[in-house]
């Protein structure tokens, strides 16, 4: 299964955030998506999530190199974490995925809500008090959670290590990690060292466009410096 | 020096006011459906745009002058024109030529009116966006701004206390009355703000925060309320101040805002800055203030006690219900039943204790004497149902008609907006990222909940209205036809069902919320002022109330079927986290 994203444009007004932005993500890989602030990494996501309208240009899944058999993406197909924790504050972290689980009627969930709790390691003690009271990093894994309890095929995660402590950090890569087989996981960040750390290809948004890196680089010790330059705006040079 | 300050700063305020002005406008415009896309972004920085949207800026400023101050005053010289009248046909001050005692009650009524101001609007150290920006940005003197804005706004009140003078002298107003009460205005504003200050310098020692505790302008609120009434009666019934005490509260309060201006003056930039800060001394700064309001929608209360044994969509609106029951259910509901309450007894007390005690022609003349009467329904006649001209008759016509119109709308706005920023800021705005909750059928499934959820909330107010409209049917003579109290009740439910709907539809189908609860759809604004004013007008129209039940049922059924379907096709669009 792969996804595309193909000649997409979306401009604010006279600005072209993307511009004719396309690519092909693979499932079972980690995609880091790399860019500098403001250069349209949440405008993309938000456009997939249909968040947020697009100009032109198209999206879809494909099954194979099958150009032709287009599978057009559903709601529910879509995981979005974001940087910025959101869940309702008023339920309990157990309310929560009791409530997620049942409207999610097609999904048969494999583990009891407190294997689910085990899984993304968060405190009994937390579990029955109500979200509000979460600290920054347990409202992160519960986002994680519920997205992956909804096992979806594109999972968009918006710089989700952002302001996270050490150890909730390399708690969630690990998740992440463990959750990239049967799904396409790209990964936006505008730390370099995260993304070499994490994903297992990179892709630049730069100018509005989408560019691969390529991943033998990864490696390299002048790899950093080439990155640099090709985000670096032509101005600033 | 301080004028130098004045003529330096004050053009850089009214700049900034237009800035701020001119760019919310574009801001909002672009964020309208359709108008917005063709809407470009150079917009912002279109010179000549600028310069009408300038022009209009100090027409504005002009308009509150003459609106804004002339208004205030102008009632205080009509009330003071009517005593008089009323005074000297009567002869109840033997002696009192009728333009003294108009110029005592100008007097009189201006100094209360004055004072009341002063009370609850002192807004010398009131936080705007402008004054954060010039003194927390841009690091301006806190004191000469402080001071070159009340400055102004004494500038515009006096002119515009003197722009009215010459039609109250033709009145009868004595000259003397309308060449005091403009001094005596900047006097009292100035005592008030020397009060305020001599204030904030006491805390300010002890380090408290510089700023009016809630509770003390709410006791402020209920004391003016309820003494305006006591005292206008006791007016009306004949007792007055005599000229020499107003005389004296005239020097007296001269003398304080003499006292007022140097304590003013003294005040260092300091406290001004600080007062500033602490802010919220009635805090109008939009940003402030959504914060202020987000944090109390964070009220959450979750003590373990609120359990749901719901499933789904279901249990999700009875867990957001029950942890929000003080601020969805209990607090509107307490207080609009109350106020009702109070408001039905007042009227039935009104009328029917009169009427059972005295008769109705002591009624009608205990009525016709009240000030309510005198001011504003004296010889109020409608046009389309034959009604004696008395207020016996008007009371009667408005639980009918206006009265219960009225008050089902303004008691369930406040519930309706409130549940709605509450729906979205703790829990919508979550929900809104995860993309099973912007599914058709999902998002119909909970419109749904949440509408029956709102009617419940609403229903009580409402039906209290019908109840109070009903008491005073009663006590004017019983209802006119079989049924016509359950008939009340109907109007109440259809009126319910339809405003609801408009509030949860409107929500859903412009979402005008940002991260905070503020308000930043244009369109919503617009949709919400436009539906008001239909329904004022409609609710105002007089007539039948068979005639009205009938409207309100067929519209109700309509306006639910309609808005259904409305929200069924564009919500999953339109109910959005706006970016």
């Amino acid at each position: 299964m792969e996804f595309v994203i193909s000649h997409l444009v979306k401009s604010y007004g006279s600005k072209q955030v993307l511009k004719d932005c396309g690519f092909v993500f693979e499932e079972g890989r980690i995609y880091g998506l790399l860019g500098r602030n403001g250069s349209g990494k949440t405008t993309l996501f938000n456009c997939i999530n249909s968040d947020i309208e697009f100009n032109s240009g198209e999206f879809y899944f494909r099954d194979g190199k099958d150009s032709a058999g287009k599978i057009a993406l559903q709601p529910e197909d879509i995981g979005y974490v974001v940087s910025t924790p959101t869940v309702p504050e008023f339920m309990t972290g157990r309310e929560f995925l009791k409530f997620f689980i049942e409207v999610h009627e097609e999904i048969t969930p494999d583990k009891t809500i407190d294997e689910y709790f085990d899984y993304m390691m968060i405190p009994e003690d937390d579990r029955d008090r109500i979200l509000r009271d979460y600290s920054h990093g347990t409202k992160n894994k519960m986002q994680m959670l519920v997205n992956i309890i909804a096992k979806p095929r594109l999972m968009l995660l918006d710089e989700p290590l952002t302001s996270l402590d050490v150890i909730v950090a390399e708690e969630m890569k690990n998740v992440i990690r463990n959750q990239k087989d049967g799904h396409i996981t790209i990964f936006s960040t505008h730390l370099l060292d995260v993304a070499v750390d994490l994903c297992d290809e990179i892709v630049l948004l730069n100018h509005g466009k989408l560019e691969p890196i390529d991943k033998n680089n990864l490696g390299d010790s002048d790899f950093k410096e080439k990155i640099i330059a090709a985000l670096r705006d032509e101005d600033d040079a | 020096m301080m004028l130098k300050d004045f003529f330096t700063i004050l053009p850089k305020v009214l700049h900034l006011r237009s800035i701020i002005g001119y760019n919310s406008l574009v801001f909002a415009l672009k964020k309208t459906p359709v108008i917005g896309k063709m809407i470009p972004d150079r917009l912002y920085k279109t010179a000549f745009l600028k310069v009408i949207y300038w022009i209009f800026h100090i027409i504005k400023e002009v308009g509150a002058l003459f609106i804004g101050k002339m208004a205030g005053i102008s009632c205080v010289y009509i009330a003071a024109w009517v005593l008089s009248s009323a005074y000297k046909s009567h002869d109840m001050i033997p002696g009192m030529s009728e333009s003294s005692i108009f110029g005592m009650f100008a007097l009189f009524f201006f100094i209360l009116y004055a004072l009341i101001g002063v009370l609850l609007n002192t807004n010398i150290f009131k936080k705007t966006p402008e004054k954060d920006y010039l003194v927390f940005m841009i690091r301006m003197d806190a004191k000469k701004l402080n001071n070159t804005l009340f400055a102004y706004e004494l500038g515009k009140m006096f002119i515009g206390y003197y722009l009215v003078g010459p039609v109250t002298v033709l009145i009868g107003c004595p000259f003397w009355a309308w060449l005091v009460i403009p001094f005596l205005a900047v006097l009292i504003k100035l005592f008030g703000a020397g009060f305020l200050s001599l204030r904030y310098k006491m805390m300010s020692k002890k380090h408290k925060p510089l700023r009016n505790s809630y509770a003390g302008d709410v006791f402020k609120l209920v004391a003016v309320i309820l003494l305006m009434p006591f005292l206008m009666i006791m007016i009306i019934n004949g007792y007055y101040v005599p000229m020499p005490v107003v005389i004296a509260c005239v020097i007296l309060l001269a003398i304080l805002g003499i006292i007022g201006f140097f304590v003013l003056k003294n005040t260092d930039a300091t406290l001004h800055r600080k007062a500033l800060h602490d802010g919220h001394v009635v805090e109008k700064a939009s940003a402030v203030e959504a914060k202020n309001q987000t944090r109390s929608f964070k009220k959450i209360k979750a003590d373990g006690s609120f359990k749901s044994d719901k499933k789904g969509f279901e249990y999700l609106n009875d867990l957001f219900v029950k942890r929000h029951r003080k601020m969805l259910i209990m607090k509107p509901v307490a207080f609009s039943v109350i106020m009702l309450v109070i408001l039905a007894f007042v009227i039935y007390l009104f009328i029917a204790c009169y009427y059972e005690d005295n008769g109705a022609d002591a009624c009608r003349n205990m009525v016709m004497n009240n000030l309510v009467n005198l001011f504003t329904f004296k010889g109020f006649k409608d046009p389309l149902v034959n009604l004696e001209d008395s207020s016996f008759q008007f009371f009667r016509w408005c639980a009918s008609f206006q009265l219960f119109g009225l008050l089902v709308p303004i008691t369930m706005a406040e519930n309706s907006f409130k549940c709605t920023q509450a729906m979205y800021i703790n829990c919508d705005n979550s929900l809104m990222t995860f993309s099973f909750f912007k599914k058709r059928e999902m998002i119909m499934k909970l419109f749904d909940i949440r509408f029956k959820q709102l009617l419940k909330i609403n229903l009580p107010p409402a039906f209290v209205s019908a109840i109070a409209a009903n008491l005073v049917l009663f006590a004017t003579g019983g209802q006119e036809y079989p049924f016509q109290y359950l008939v009340t009740f109907i109007i109440a439910t259809a009126m319910v069902v339809t405003y609801t709907m408009s509030w949860l539809a409107l929500y859903y189908l412009f979402q005008p919320f940002t991260t905070t609860v503020t308000v930043k759809s244009g369109a919503y604004a617009a949709a919400r002022t436009v539906f008001s004013i239909i329904i004022a007008i409609v609710m105002w129209i007089p007539a039948h109330s068979l005639i009205v039940l009938a409207v309100t049922v067929v519209v109700a059924v309509l306006f639910v079927f309609i808005m259904r379907k409305l929200v069924s096709k564009n919500a999953p669009k339109t109910w959005r986290v706006k970016a």
